[in-house]
């Protein structure tokens, strides 16, 4: 049985008449697995999250959590799944309390779940502080998150996260408020919470980003989501995603990654027609991605073409994945190392 | 404007022909500080920098390393209480110190302008982009003929950045998406036709598509109007794909600076830069070759004796925690401030590498 089950959710949020921000998305998550999601802004990805957070609910379908619906939880029930299921924000300079100490950051979630009595709580905190690499002091439990850097506040927001003992994490963004020195370290920090020894369980991610580069990082092994205006047009293991794109969209992110590498950027074919691919908008009758898409038909412009498996757990909402040619310059790029 | 050299291919024959090329900006020995007396600090410290006409130039580093603070000092616009507390700026050589305000203010926006962090939020909200491009071009009267022809102007500079003029000149920003208002505001800064361009981060906070887009209008405008672009970015993968010069800074400092296959070949660089460039997660790289730079960027106030990456470098020695390396070029004017890296060179033009060529 999966861990996480996102059965046919469309979300509108209240009050709008545009497109919805999720339109019937399907996902599901086995224990322990890492699942990226990625897209431009706007295309859903983090109110995915949300959903998956309880932080949202669902206007039509289901969110299911070891089986049960996540909305029909009550009382003990409710308070086991709150408590199983975290989010660290994008931003953690606005996601901790300008007014609370890092000790007023941890210590009520604790106390609440009665994960640790009174006396326990602040030898508990100062453990969690050593797990996510921060100064184990008690004095460090003193500090205000002004006091912090970037990256020491984001740990401490991991530390938050981590410290309810929870199942799933729901990452969003988690390093691009960060300078890219030490984006690397917070990944790997997360990525050690699933080796199993320093948390009960295996911890399972729904990691959300828009660079691929971050997600390849963290998600190797696992699984990418691609999503374009509410709608999932791609899903498949990460590496095969990658190297061999099913749908035109992921082939336009992935062909418009700037790469750290002068040899492969040179490489790179000449855009086509970037203004209309990055500025179409979604066609709300027939495939969402067609007034964008070079490769669209008349078929593509009638109906949305469903979800349908191409080989290898790799699932696309196109109807022509045959013609969506691999990304010649980094795959190139990816074979040189 | 010179539309001669205006593709920097960097092959050893032509290098002769790129370096008799028009130095246009130069910075020398430059240092901005903030703060009085002891508690003062360099957010730039003795920075030597050459830009040539036609070069595509990156400053690169992370936040707080001073990048922002030195394209500010290109355009002597350096906010308070930050100042220049030593060193010069020129442009075409004429120093900034010796120059009025009514000639720097002459000399901006017509000859070097900005396009700034998140431009694409300072439109005023509640005129319209068109109203706005003629405020300017009655602020500039000496700039056109006549208003029209600045509109014109300012027209073809839309088609320039892939936008359509009709629809942009009447809107408000409010109409435009994040990736359209920073090319509005790009094509507002060449409005007065300057030769050079200075662009603090323009890419940050665009996906991945419009970050794309900016690049390959750069690239146009670079060609099609000679345009000399000087650009900051804390994104390595920017820098390979748009740059043809990088100049990279750590904690003040310029550590290394050379043409961008120089940067990222590892035959001789500055182990800031090799740490850099293999920390970052690429789509390139499964995550086997990529690990973080231990330590932290030191704080400007507390900085450690010698070399500033010594806390955190995997060659240090007891000389780099000692004395600052200096910036050294090659024959070819590539330039590395590392002791260990420089302990062989042969220093041609010790007085031409430190001017950062």
């Amino acid at each position: 049985m999966s861990l996480l089950e996102v059965a046919d959710v469309t979300h509108r949020y209240a009050g709008t008449k545009a497109a919805p921000a999720l339109n019937q998305v399907s996902v599901s998550v086995s224990r322990g697995e890492v699942v990226a999601v990625v897209g431009e802004s706007g295309c859903g990805k983090t109110t995915l999250g949300k959903l998956v957070a309880g932080f949202v609910r669902p206007t039509t379908g289901s969110v299911r959590f070891e089986g049960r619906d996540i909305w029909s939880l009550k009382g003990k029930d409710y308070k086991t799944w709150r408590r199983s299921v975290q989010m660290v924000h994008q931003d953690p300079y606005s996601s901790l309390n300008p007014g609370l100490t890092i000790a007023g950051t941890l210590r009520p979630a604790l106390l609440r779940h009665r994960l640790v009595g009174r006396r326990g709580v602040q030898d508990e905190m100062l453990r969690i502080l050593a797990l996510v690499g921060l100064d184990a002091t008690p004095a460090f439990l003193r500090r205000y998150p002004h006091q912090l850097s970037g990256g020491q506040r984001q740990r401490v927001a991991i530390a938050r996260a981590m410290s309810l003992r929870p199942r799933l994490i729901v990452a969003d963004e988690v390093t691009s408020m960060l300078d890219v020195s030490l984006r690397v370290a917070i990944l790997d920090l997360l990525l050690s919470f699933r080796k199993g020894d320093a948390i009960d369980d295996m911890i399972t991610y729904l990691f959300i980003s828009h660079d691929f580069g971050v997600v390849r990082y963290f998600s190797r092994g696992g699984r990418i989501i691609v999503m374009f205006y509410g709608v999932l047009v791609e899903e498949g293991p990460t590496e095969d995603v990658i190297s061999h794109p099913c749908h035109p969209y992921t082939y336009l992110l992935l062909e418009a990654i700037p790469v750290p590498d002068p040899d492969v950027a040179e490489r790179r074919a000449a855009p086509a027609s970037l203004v209309e691919q990055s500025e179409g908008q979604p066609s709300l009758t027939g495939c969402v991605f067609s007034n964008r898409c070079p490769l669209a038909q008349a078929k593509c412009h009638a109906s949305q073409p469903p979800l349908t498996d191409v080989g290898g757990a790799h699932l696309t909402a196109c109807f022509f994945p045959e013609r969506i040619p691999a990304v010649t310059h980094l795959v190139e790029g990816i074979n040189q190392r | 404007m010179t539309l001669n050299g205006a593709v920097s291919t960097e092959e050893p024959s032509q290098r002769a022909a790129s370096s008799e090329r028009k130095t246009v900006v130069e910075v020398e020995d430059l240092t901005v500080s903030f703060g009085q007396g002891r508690g003062s600090v360099r957010a730039v410290d003795q920075v030597s920098l050459a830009v040539h006409a036609g070069d595509i130039c990156a400053i690169v580093g992370e936040s707080g390393c001073g990048k922002s603070t030195l394209a500010y000092a290109l355009l002597d616009i350096v906010p308070p209480p930050g100042r220049v507390t030593g060193g010069e700026v020129r442009f075409k050589d004429r120093s900034y110190s010796k120059m009025s305000k009514q000639e720097l203010d002459d000399l901006r926006g017509a000859q070097i302008s900005m396009v700034f962090q998140a431009a694409m939020n300072a439109f005023n909200p509640v005129i319209t982009v068109g109203t706005q491009v003629m405020h300017r071009l009655q602020a500039h009267r000496e700039a056109f003929a006549s208003p029209a022809e600045g509109r014109a102007y300012f027209e073809h500079l839309l088609n320039l950045v892939r936008l359509p003029p009709k629809r942009v000149w009447p809107a408000y920003e409010s109409q435009l998406s994040g990736g359209m208002k920073q090319r509005v505001a790009i094509a507002l800064a060449l409005l007065l036709r300057p030769s050079v361009v200075v662009l603090d981060e323009p890419t940050t906070a665009l996906d991945v598509l419009n970050q794309r887009l900016i690049l390959e209008i750069l690239k146009d405008l670079h060609r099609n109007l000679g345009l000399t672009i000087i650009f900051v970015t804390h994104d390595l993968a920017v820098v390979a794909e748009l740059a043809s010069r990088v100049a990279v800074m750590y904690a003040g400092r310029l550590v290394e600076s050379g043409t961008v296959k120089e940067i990222f070949s590892a035959e001789r660089r500055h182990p800031y830069v090799t740490a850099l460039i293999g920390s970052i997660p690429t789509v390139l790289d499964s995550g086997l070759h990529i690990s973080p730079i231990p330590g932290q960027v030191p704080n400007l106030a507390q900085l450690p004796p010698g070399c500033r990456f010594a806390p955190r470098c995997p060659l240090a020695r007891p000389l780099c925690t000692q004395a600052e390396p200096p910036l050294l070029g090659d024959e070819h004017h590539h330039a590395v401030a590392c002791h260990v890296v420089n302990e062989h060179l042969q220093v041609i033009e010790p007085d031409e590498g430190t001017a950062g060529r």
